[in-house]
């Protein structure tokens, strides 16, 4: 979490976000002397549906830090939390206007699987993410002092008697794949909302829950934990995570990488039909900054793992949004409650 | 994490070396404390540039006074106008306030800031020596064993209904069922939020709060010419230091009760997420409930003031506890705290003493130097503070309403929450008016969605057995606390009855 | 005293006291509504706290009849708005606070909080010193710009004052 430069500090937002309240909208463009007619003549402002200070506050800042200089203009985030980013979504479809000066970055596995649980106001096509800037995989983890020591501990002892498992809630990617390993293992896991990761590491640290299920940054460096499975292709951090398996491989399982922490920057459908040349230019420009150097020292500066982050596209987060809402769709009664699953 | 004298004293000095970090610090933390809606996380959040720029160290410094002072900051405008700085200091009016109105407001601020002293310092020191055992209070506060503890507090509301039992009860159940609006947090169905989507995730604190105490009393004040009662004022005319001498007499004279009411602070703060509202209740239950003279808290009691007080300053150094021990924040301003850390690159938990004892006892080292360097600098400010109530109504009247409306915005910055702690603001004062009491239904507001969270927690555990409430032998020891502390005030009020119908037969 | 305004003392007039209670019931049978297709776990705590503050309300509301049938009491609610005197500065101030909460996004902070402090200070005053008022609102609302806006960086809406302010600095 840092402030970058003078661009991006609280008080260059302050304006924009008191535009989110009503009265920034009206009072900043007067002061704003509409020279050049080409795309962007002004700040462009991001509605971020969590709250100041989390992990796409984070990523965010680092992003724009650079993409800035390539778009040749300031962003200002506006944060919305509430409902599980439902406030967020809501005031960007609801109240932004539609001309590519007002984007969204939210998380989009967690968000939306919001919408598999109960639909949003708006049609849910009527926004898409263009731009994907990290890649962050669900994983299992255990307490060092447990007695579970990995996966496969785990599993036997899921098979002998219902294992609890933290999870920050249900509708959330890291919870999906618990689900679906205690499916393809007869396993049986009795998931554990215990809303945000705080306290989900908490209930694991305490042995109030047997084990946990969250997004693998927010684990990695604690030691009071060890993870013990990815949901991931691939274990991007070997030195950091050695004895995590991947859950595919090692159960012989085709899971969707369950990627649980998916930022990316969304869009209103119709702002891109209405101004395509805008949206080409903020999708090459936004292409440019996970090449340049200067977003990678951006992103270490803020103690991320920079293997977390990846350039994704319009397709491949349409993509992804459609692989979880599958999985979350398989899922929607046990998310709902309407249905006991163990 | 071996204790070892020389680091310990090292530590102190090094800290001591700080006051210049600690001071500031100090004033900016009672400031921010005592406007509701403000508090040591946000704060931090806001200067976050300044933290940043710091080294760990003395950024360290920096949030833990600001910390501990916000806390004790809170308390200044319950005592002084009835209203909490932070949810923490809710259950500081009941005491303090009356307290205020009697023209006895400078020796409240005294107690006040005594008590939080004593109970803050006491509390640190023992959770730096105690820390491996005391960190051991989470792995056996589960979520049975916190319902039995909300329960306490809860019970406050009987206790506050005592005049009319059932009007009481109606205050205290509406506001846990106001608390009960929001998503539930299983499977996050909205319940009872009228379509508002800014209610989703339950009843924000601080617009309740500020509306049931402030607004509501804004409304009130303006029949009188001051807050103050008629023998309140002439009290308040007499002046000088006696009354900050008195304050420190009192508080100093109950340190026992100082200490035990601390210590459920701090045994309450070590659990994860519990807090400084959930202390602040529970000890003032059980110093209710253990009184000679239950009858008179309310009515600006001075143990009603010591409990909440020393309670919710034992809570600051418990939250640390599982930063430094596990790694996991216990609380929003601990978790601001690790970020800020980690920014850089120093990873919060066990290691940390070994490898940067500066930094593992640093914490606790700075809260104890805080506390010292503060009883100096605010007590001799009691007597000042406490002019403030001489203002004429009819100018503190609009100010409480404008700067509290304030207050009730900032920490979501939704401007439907003013309208909210308008609302509230309106309930408080037919409350008020019609013999409700205003806390009761605060004491619903705060611990109802605590109470309800665990318990669906443990039902969950559980897959559904309700039994769970009695299946761990500390619950169960908690639970048979509980019935004692309720049995105990009618058994003392019994045997004094007995006792009274005894002399008069005796003479 | 009259017999008349004698029995009228007596009679402690509780229509107030019955407000609280009625908000109560509508609001959790509201609630209970809201929750009936729910998952069990979401509904019980609501359920039985629901039940038990209709039930006390009904109690209430039968005690308060039985007292108005011995002649104890009335419906009056003289407890909620007395004295008297005052209703018409509390209503006032009661809207100044709604135009506050109204105004406020689009005049900023700094001037709304000086326009709600003056008037009601005004009127809770009775038109007196508007001078000094004037001068407290004022000192007042810039104090609380310079700790809100400027120090704190409160996204407080801005208005034309903090726009001029950003502006000029």
């Amino acid at each position: 979490m840092d402030r970058f430069d003078d661009d991006f500090s609280r008080r260059g937002f302050l304006k924009g976000s008191g535009a989110a309240l009503g009265a920034g909208a009206l009072a900043t463009l007067p002061f704003q002397v509409a020279m050049a007619a080409a795309f962007p003549e002004r700040n462009i402002k991001v509605y971020v549906p969590t709250r100041e200070g989390g992990g796409a506050d984070r990523n965010l800042r680092a992003f724009a830090s650079i993409w800035k200089n390539h778009i040749k203009t300031n962003f200002e985030p506006a944060f919305y939390p509430g409902a599980a980013g439902r406030v967020g979504y809501e005031t960007f479809m609801g109240k932004a206007p539609r001309d590519c000066y007002h984007l969204l970055f939210g998380n989009m596995g967690a968000e939306v699987l919001n919408w598999v649980v109960k639909p949003p106001t708006f049609p849910i096509d009527s926004y898409f993410y263009f731009a994907q800037v990290d890649a962050d995989p669900g994983c299992l983890f255990v307490s060092t002092k447990s007695k579970l020591k990995n996966v496969d501990d785990v599993v036997a002892e899921g098979k002998k008697r219902t294992l609890n498992v933290g999870v920050s809630r249900l509708a959330h990617p890291a919870s999906l794949g618990a689900l679906a390993l205690a499916d393809k293992t007869g396993a049986k896991f009795n998931l554990i909302p215990l809303s945000g990761g705080r306290n989900t590491l908490s209930g694991v640290a305490t042995g109030e829950v047997d084990f946990g299920a969250l997004p693998t940054s927010s684990i990695v460096g604690r030691s009071a934990f060890k993870i013990v499975a990815l949901f991931d292709d691939k274990n991007a951090l070997p030195d950091k995570i050695p004895d995590a398996v991947l859950v595919n491989k090692h159960f012989n399982m085709n899971l969707p990488p369950l990627v649980a922490g998916a930022r990316a920057f969304g869009i209103q459908t119709e702002a891109v039909e209405k101004y395509p040349d805008r949206y080409k230019t903020l999708v090459s420009t936004a292409e440019k900054v996970y090449g340049d150097p200067a977003y990678k020292a951006a992103v270490e500066k803020t103690k991320a793992p920079w293997e977390y982050f990846m350039y994704g596209s319009a397709e491949d987060c349409k993509k992804y949004v459609a692989s979880i809402t599958e999985i979350g769709q398989q899922y929607k009664q046990y998310l709902t409650g309407k249905q006991k699953k163990s | 994490m071996e204790f070892s004298i020389e680091i310990f004293a090292e530590q102190f000095a090094r800290t001591f070396s700080y006051w210049w970090v600690i001071l500031p610090s100090i004033l900016l933390g009672l400031i921010v404390g005592a406007i509701p809606g403000f508090s040591a996380a946000n704060t931090i959040i806001i200067l976050l540039p300044l933290t940043l720029a710091m080294d760990p160290e003395t950024g360290l410094v920096f949030m833990v006074a600001l910390y501990a002072s916000s806390r004790l900051g809170a308390g200044i405008p319950a005592i002084l106008v009835n209203i909490p700085g932070t949810a923490g200091a809710a259950a500081t009016p009941l005491d303090g306030y009356p307290m205020t109105q009697q023209g006895r407001g400078q020796q409240a601020l005294t107690i006040s800031f005594t008590s939080s002293v004593l109970g803050g310092l006491l509390t640190t020191i023992i959770a730096l020596l105690a820390m491996p055992w005391l960190s051991q209070v989470a792995y056996y506060l589960h979520s049975v064993e916190m319902i039995v503890i909300m329960i306490f507090g809860i019970s406050l509301i009987a206790s506050i209904a005592a005049r009319d039992t059932l009007k009481g009860l109606i205050a205290g159940f509406l506001g846990l069922m106001i608390g009960y609006i929001g998503a539930d947090v299983i499977y996050e169905t909205p319940r009872g939020t009228m379509g508002f989507l800014e209610l989703y995730d339950g009843v924000p604190l601080i617009p309740a709060l500020v509306g049931l105490f402030a607004i509501s009393e804004a409304f009130s004040v303006i029949e009188g010419d001051s807050i103050l009662t008629k023998l309140g004022r002439e009290a308040m005319q007499t002046g000088g230091w006696g009354a900050t001498i008195e304050g420190l007499r009192e508080t100093l004279s109950r340190w026992w009760h100082v200490v035990w009411t601390a210590m459920i602070g701090l045994v309450i703060g070590v659990v994860p997420g519990a807090g400084a509202a959930i202390a602040a209740f529970v000890a003032y239950q059980q110093s209710r409930a253990f009184s000679k003279t239950p009858e008179k808290y309310g009515t600006g009691h001075i143990e009603g003031l010591i409990a909440p007080e020393s309670a919710n300053n034992g809570v600051t150094s418990g939250t640390l506890i599982p930063l430094l021990v596990i790694g996991v924040p216990g609380g929003a301003t601990a978790a601001i705290m690790a970020v800020v850390l980690q920014y850089h690159g120093v990873t919060v938990g066990p290691e940390l003493f070994a490898t940067r004892p500066e930094l593992g006892y640093g914490p606790f080292t700075t809260m104890a130097v805080t506390y010292i360097l503060m009883i100096f600098t605010i007590l001799p400010l009691a007597r000042y503070m406490s002019r403030v109530t001489v203002v004429r109504t009819v100018f503190m009247a609009p100010i409480i309403i404008s700067f509290t409306l304030v207050g009730a915005f900032v920490p979501r910055e939704y401007v439907f929450d003013m309208y909210l702690a308008l609302v509230f603001g309106v309930i408080g004062y037919v409350a008020r008016k019609t013999g409700y009491h205003v806390a009761a239904i605060l004491i619903g507001v705060i611990l109802g969605p605590l109470l309800e969270q665990y318990f669906l927690r443990a039902m969950r555990i559980s897959q559904g057995d309700v039994l769970v409430v009695f299946s761990s032998t500390i619950g169960n020891i908690l639970w048979v606390a509980l019935v004692v502390s309720l049995c105990v005030p009618a058994f003392t009020a019994w045997r004094r009855r007995a006792a009274q119908e005894r002399t008069p037969a005796a003479q | 005293m009259t017999d008349s305004q004698q029995e009228h003392g007596r009679r402690k007039p509780i229509g107030g006291e019955l407000i609280i209670p009625a908000v109560a019931v509508v609001f959790s049978i509201y609630y209970l509504w809201t929750i009936v297709d729910v998952p069990f776990t979401a509904q019980a705590s609501a359920l039985f706290v629901g039940t038990i503050l209709i039930f006390l309300c009904l109690a209430l509301f039968v005690r308060t009849a039985l007292a108005l049938r011995r002649g104890e009491v009335s419906l009056g609610i003289g407890g909620l708005i007395e004295p008297t005197s005052f209703v018409p500065r509390r209503l006032v101030l009661l809207g100044l606070t709604v135009a506050y909460i109204f105004v406020v996004p689009w005049l900023g902070f700094t001037l709304t909080t000086f326009l709600f402090l003056a008037l009601a200070m005004a009127v809770l005053n009775g038109g007196r010193s508007k001078g000094f008022i004037a001068a407290l609102s004022a000192v007042l609302a810039i104090g609380g710009w310079l700790l809100f806006v400027v120090a704190f960086e409160t996204r407080f809406p801005a208005g034309p004052f903090e726009m001029l302010m950003q502006r000029m600095f």
